[in-house]
């Protein structure tokens, strides 16, 4: 399987309020970073995969299904971790996790024998019987990512996984996100923390009101940065030359702020410096995080 | 914040069954019963329904010995000790409470503490959800209404002058009576008690909304449909606690007049309204959840 999710001409309205439009995406198997401020249409999007809202037009295939079509077979493939509260307090960790693996259709004794498992592998094996109520933000998230997984689904939608956790509680639930696309699991990670993403997936796409920004592997991004650039003189003719390439530019004295762009930003610089018989002084490549390429994207726009 | 360290020790995959849809209502229904019965769930849980089950099961032995002990005196006597019928009121009376805490209980806190969105996740429909959810609700409470009907009709049929099996043979009628009205008690209590509960949010509130609705409202009902003017009899029918009592005493003989029957109504009349206030109820809740999916 080469995509877990084909979006082609996608558009969802909640009446008067378009959440999303026009989407075409196509979304690798591995681990995926869905991102977008609020209203970016993220969790419609993960309805959609769900098979819960009907799209307005367009289609989606999960997992090669149509989740319109046969909503209970992709439900049953898919695990989801939503954002919100989303236990019962009067049941124990044992119990709840138990019971959502026979939801996804796993017979009753195996499905007590993989709550135990899965909250083992999460780190509650001490406290599954103890009373969701009880639990702490933090636990809870577990309990959360624990009932996504016990079903061995072949796709987990997890809507913002390491909220509320302590700063050592999230780096241990993204690096157990991670490993998980090492049994095969894919998963699609929405959140609006950047960071996140940028540790813990191959793959982002960004949304914004609706719209893709950008979909595309998280290595490839990276490379996507600015290059500082100080000249000697003629700053402005060298801002002019490279900007006549279709490459922004932002001058700043005698530095030039060059980009975003991939390695033939470098070679593009030289070349209108050359031209202009401009001195170099020190050319630097600067690392773009996700946020800087969200950011930059969302001004483009 | 939390001392608690996740530790990757592995992942097993699955290979084995799937039951897709159909083990996903039934894990529904496993669990509602579970629900109102306070299984899995702390010991104060537990109290009350366990309680009335025991009242109930009590009760029935109480009569049987009531009869048997009558019999010994004066065999006539027990014409006038109440039995199936009868117990209907005394049940109804148990389980009225029983679907005040059990109803509330078996929707209100999967919604407000938003666990539907885990199990619309999963491959269940709205309608099996809801479908799941009532049948827990009628095997509970039809078994508070049949079980202590079954030992009080054994109990009868051990202590009968004519022997347990011609007893039995004799009242055979009652293996469907009793089920028949079972299910219109079920059937209005349920769609009422389900209508409620889908739109409050407290299961305090929706219990005391339950049986304020059945008993100021019936007894509101009552007082109008006496009044002297057009339709006014009509009134009566919104006397909805009185319509199951008039389909027993259709099948166990009467025992006193209800509204709807003073106001000249048939039984047909009744089951017309317990049916219609199931669709009407079943519309309506199906409706409310299929915003929530």
């Amino acid at each position: 399987m080469t995509s877990v999710l084909e979006v082609s001409g996608l558009t969802h309205d909640y009446g008067e309020v378009v959440a999303i439009e026009d989407l075409n995406l196509e979304v690798p198997a591995g681990v995926t970073g869905l991102v977008g401020a609020n209203g970016a249409g993220k969790t419609t999007l993960l309805r959609l995969t769900l098979g819960l809202l009907r799209p307005t037009s367009g289609s989606l295939r999960v997992l090669g299904h149509d989740p319109q079509e046969e909503p209970l077979v992709v439900r049953s493939r898919i695990g989801y971790m939503p954002e919100g509260e989303c236990l019962p307090k009067d049941q124990t960790a044992a119990d709840f996790v138990s019971y959502a693996a026979q939801l996804a259709g796993l017979p009753s004794s195996e499905a007590r024998r993989r709550s135990s498992e899965t909250l083992f592998l999460v780190g509650l094996e001490e406290e599954r019987f103890r009373y969701l109520g009880d639990f702490s933000t933090g636990m809870q998230q577990r309990v959360k990512l624990a009932q996504a997984i016990v079903h061995d689904p072949d796709l987990i939608l997890l809507d913002e996984p390491a909220s509320g956790l302590d700063p050592e509680g999230r780096v241990q639930m993204l690096d157990l996100i991670r490993r998980l696309s090492r049994f095969d699991i894919n998963v699609i990670v929405s959140s609006h923390v950047l960071t996140d993403i940028e540790q813990t997936c191959d793959w982002v796409v960004m949304l914004d009101a609706g719209q893709l920004l950008r979909s595309g592997p998280l290595g490839g991004f990276e490379k996507l940065g600015t290059v500082v650039v100080e000249v000697l003189e003629h700053p402005e003719d060298l801002a002019a030359r490279i900007r006549e390439r279709g490459i922004d530019v932002v001058v700043d004295e005698r530095r030039l702020v060059v980009g975003p762009g991939d390695e033939s930003i470098e070679q593009i610089v030289v070349a209108a410096a050359a031209e202009l018989d401009s001195g170099l002084v020190r050319m630097i490549r600067g690392s773009a995080s996700l946020e800087d390429l969200f950011l930059s994207n969302e001004e483009a726009k | 914040m939390t001392d608690q360290v996740i530790y990757d020790r592995g992942y097993r995959t699955y290979d084995g069954p799937r039951l897709g849809p159909k083990g996903a209502r039934r894990a529904v229904y496993k669990d509602g019963v579970r629900r109102v019965l306070g299984l899995g769930r702390k010991a104060r849980q537990k109290i009350f329904p366990w309680s009335l089950i025991a009242i109930a099961l009590i009760a029935a032995a109480v009569f049987v010995g009531i009869h048997w002990a009558i019999g010994n005196i004066e065999e006539s006597l027990r014409q006038e000790v109440p039995t199936y019928g009868g117990l209907f009121d005394f049940y109804s009376g148990i389980s009225l409470l029983f679907i005040a805490l059990a109803g509330p209980q078996l929707l209100i806190p999967d919604r407000t503490t938003g666990v539907l969105s885990v199990y619309f996740s999963r491959p269940l429909t709205v309608d099996g959800y809801l479908t799941s959810k009532m049948g827990a609700f009628a095997t509970v409470v039809g078994a508070i209404y049949i079980v202590p009907q079954i030992v009080l009709h054994l109990g009868l049929a051990l202590i009968s002058t004519e022997g347990f099996l011609p007893y039995l043979g004799d009242n055979v009628d009652i293996m469907w009576q009793v089920p028949v009205t079972t299910a219109a008690f079920i059937a209005l209590h349920g769609a009422l008690v389900f209508g409620l509960s889908a739109v409050i949010d407290r299961t305090g509130i929706a219990a005391a909304s339950f049986l304020g609705i059945l008993f100021a409202g019936g007894a509101i009902a009552t007082r109008v449909a006496e009044a002297s003017f057009p339709g006014s009899r009509y009134a009566s029918l919104l006397a909805i606690d009185q319509h199951p009592r008039i389909i027993r005493d259709y099948f166990f003989g009467d025992t006193i007049a209800y509204a709807p029957e003073l106001a000249g109504f048939e039984v047909w009349v009744s089951i017309a309204v317990i049916v219609g206030l199931v669709a009407v109820a079943g519309f309506f809740v199906r409706n409310q959840y299929r915003r929530l999916a």
